[in-house]
């Protein structure tokens, strides 16, 4: 069965109330939430390792490095995800709104996901347990490229953080040592800002 | 003692574009396993100073900006203002034991990267606080108005190692 996008969550509504987040680190200059230490660094930063790396290394190894910065972003967003939708921001925000397990909470991860600055981006199409399909209208890692168009899509990140949120969705319980529940899907990207197309397109599946 | 100076940061959202700026610089929140397993990736593949040379570029850059929008013209309120952005943007706690034009020694109380890392995997036995050191010579360049690359930084005790506090030399070559 595909879902037509219809979702109880109210993505405006989270949009708005998430997006507000301001966070700034304390008398020790950490941050803590969600589980997890944060950080918050210019864009810039992330994006200019990844480019230089990817282009940097020798052909052969050029997949073996994309699949690491996607991995990066698959444990980030496993475990940080699961800190979100089990945080008391979730709790009050997006909660509310969730009847269907676990689409809803897909749909208001995306939401969440979009407010906090990691892409503008929706389910637009999910078979409940098999796959999904995100559009990402805008995101900081197409900013790699500035002029022209690349052959090759960069955004590692949104690859990494889809397929995470569908190993929460429906890779069985939340294993803080993600040895089992992380890495039941994958994810590819079919389309990308970066290559001249009018948004990003991110297909997950089983792995 | 230096006084620290009452940093001045301005979060701004991009509501059409989903966006968040900090001081004018597009910024993202990400988590310790997220600069845990990038560094991982810099040490395996053998590229801790190309993560190090792009941190101390992007942080050169931010703290020229900031010394620039600000007005941050006195030594002791330059220091300040990087210590205090630094620990603003979860990296931890830093202190100056001391700076010259052509050296100085740094002092990490806190390191998110040092505690990200043992949060995920324990103790290392090497340095892997690339992202702090890059941040340190980028400081000092921009204090100093010096360059890019002029400052080398090495880490002679980490957290991730045992030690208490991280500590780090820099020097001119």
């Amino acid at each position: 069965m595909t879902t037509t996008m219809t979702t109880n969550v109210n993505r405006p509504k989270i949009i708005e109330d998430m997006s507000k987040i301001q966070v700034v680190g304390d008398e020790r200059g950490l941050i803590e939430g969600f589980n997890v230490f944060v950080q918050q660094l210019p864009a810039r930063f992330w994006n200019s390792f990844a480019d230089r790396l990817v282009n940097k290394v020798e052909p052969a190894v050029v997949e073996a490095t994309e699949y690491l910065l996607v991995n990066a972003a698959h444990e980030c967003g496993y475990h940080t995800g699961y800190g979100i939708i089990t945080s008391q921001e979730w709790q009050a925000v997006v909660q509310p709104m969730v009847k269907e397990v676990p689409e809803d909470i897909l749909h208001g991860a995306f939401a969440v996901f979009t407010a906090w600055g990691w892409a503008k981006s929706e389910i637009v199409e999910l078979v409940p347990g098999e796959k999904m399909v995100v559009r990402a209208y805008d995101y900081y890692e197409a900013d790699v490229v500035e002029h022209g168009t690349s052959n090759r899509p960069a955004a590692y990140m949104i690859r990494g953080v889809c397929a995470a949120f569908m190993d929460l969705a429906y890779g069985g319980d939340y294993d803080p040592t993600g040895k089992t529940g992380l890495h039941t899907f994958q994810c590819e990207q079919t389309r990308g800002i970066e290559c001249g197309d009018d948004y990003g397109e991110f297909v997950v599946t089983r792995a | 003692m230096l006084q620290p100076t009452q940093l001045n940061l301005k979060h701004e959202f991009d509501a059409d574009r989903m966006r968040h700026y900090l001081n004018g610089q597009l910024s993202v929140l990400h988590c310790h396993h997220y600069a845990s397993l990038y560094t991982q990736l810099a040490i395996d593949a053998k590229e801790t100073d190309l993560l190090a040379g792009v941190a101390e570029e992007t942080f050169a850059g931010v703290l020229t900006d900031y010394f620039q929008k600000n007005d941050t013209e006195s030594l002791d309120d330059r220091v300040a203002a990087a210590c205090d952005y630094f620990a603003a943007v979860g990296l931890g706690k830093m202190s100056v034991a001391y700076l010259g034009n052509d050296s100085g020694q740094i002092v990490l109380e806190e390191s998110h990267v040092d505690k990200g890392w043992m949060k995920k995997w324990g103790q290392f036995d090497a340095p892997v606080n690339h992202i702090g050191r890059g941040y340190i010579a980028g400081m000092f360049s921009a204090i100093w108005g010096k360059p890019l690359r002029t400052y080398q930084v090495r880490e002679t005790e980490s957290i991730v190692m045992g030690a208490e506090k991280s500590c780090f030399k820099v020097y001119k070559d």
